[in-house]
């Protein structure tokens, strides 16, 4: 009997050693909004006048963030990764997992500004701009209220 | 009109405009940028606390706010006797000897900073220095509300700005309610009105 169970408590380690720990699952999360500010920091730049518009680049960049959103993000906000457990490694403040509904109404709202800026995003300059505006508006408002301004 | 009138003696004085009453105390520059500074902060931290998510406006405030605060410190060197730092900067022993005083119920009848109000406008100018300084390079991230000099620092200098900011706009808050509650309680405890002066440029002196 203790042999089947130290054998299964042997086994049982690498299983747990493969699962994803808080801090891989905060690393991940971090990695995917990296992606959407990559695509964003092109859109941007190319609004602000630092970077020439490209209708191309500009519609492929939206195009981009428009099939992140297909990404599910729910399991990036697993349970146990706040910046309360996670100190240093992550910005996600514990009132994300208090107000799901209101991070779910933020988000809404940034794909709907991503649908928008797809309809556009080649048609111009003066098309982008606004766009770009509204989109990281959306942004803003969620760092606002779900980010910890600082680690 | 006339600036000449009729006194009950039949002695013709000169009527002085309401503006002319007292003694000259604060020169225009420093009239004018004390109200600009006022609309010019409350823009700013409205817009900041309350306004659209895209800032353009709460930039421009803020930039207000800078100019404001520069054309100050310039003008507190080579302004009028009142506006020089040289002239209101006091050390501590006036600074205690005046706060000693403080609780007598009777105008300080000081034209210009007395010597606790000079370390409150130094006060202030310093975190409101500290404040256009970390919006200037802060990095909220969301690409479109982003400091202009915040490219020309490491992001952790741009989150650790950002991380300023807010904290700063309540402290600079709070100086705001500590200002008007010394103006009231002059105004109340040692009937000294100290706003109009503000407007006028000059103190009545009984």
């Amino acid at each position: 009997m203790r042999k089947i169970l130290l054998s299964l408590l042997v086994l049982a380690v690498p299983a747990a050693a493969a699962a994803q720990s808080a801090e891989d699952i905060a690393g991940a999360r971090i990695g995917y909004y990296r992606l959407l500010g990559h695509e964003m920091s092109l859109l941007a730049a190319m609004a602000k006048g630092d970077v020439e518009y490209n209708a191309e680049k500009a519609a492929a960049a939206a195009k981009d963030l428009q099939t992140l959103t297909q990404y599910s993000v729910s399991d990036l906000f697993a349970p146990g990764t706040s910046n309360a457990e996670l100190p240093g490694k992550t910005r996600a403040l514990p009132v994300i997992w208090e107000d799901m509904a209101g991070l779910g109404d933020k988000g809404a709202a940034y794909v709907s500004a991503v649908e928008e800026l797809n309809g556009v995003a080649g048609n111009g300059l003066d098309a982008l701009r606004p766009a770009v505006g509204k989109l990281g508006g959306t942004c803003k408002s969620c760092h606002d209220d779900f980010r910890a301004k600082d680690f | 009109m006339s600036m000449v009138s009729e006194t009950g003696r039949g002695r013709a004085i000169p009527q002085p405009s309401i503006a002319a009453e007292g003694v000259p105390v604060w020169d225009p520059v420093v009239r004018v940028l004390h109200w600009a500074l006022v609309i010019a902060f409350a823009a700013a931290w409205g817009l900041g606390k309350f306004g659209p998510d895209q800032m353009t406006l709460h930039f421009w405030a803020g930039y207000a706010v800078a100019a404001i605060v520069v054309i100050r410190v310039i003008w507190g060197f080579v302004g009028s006797q009142t506006a020089r730092f040289t002239s209101f900067v006091k050390g501590p022993r006036k600074v205690f000897g005046y706060a000693r005083e403080m609780t007598s119920r009777r105008p300080s009848k000081t034209l210009g900073h007395n010597p606790m109000g000079a370390l409150f406008i130094v006060g202030v100018l310093i975190v409101l220095a500290m404040q256009i300084l970390s919006g200037l390079l802060a990095d909220p991230e969301d690409y479109i509300n982003v400091g202009p000099l915040a490219q020309y620092v490491s992001s952790d200098v741009a989150r650790q700005a950002l991380a300023l900011h807010e904290p700063l706009s309540t402290l600079l808050l709070a100086m705001v309610a500590v200002h008007i509650l010394s103006i009231v309680f002059y105004r109340l405890y040692k009937k000294e009105d100290l706003v109009t002066p503000m407007f006028t440029g000059r103190k009545k002196i009984d």
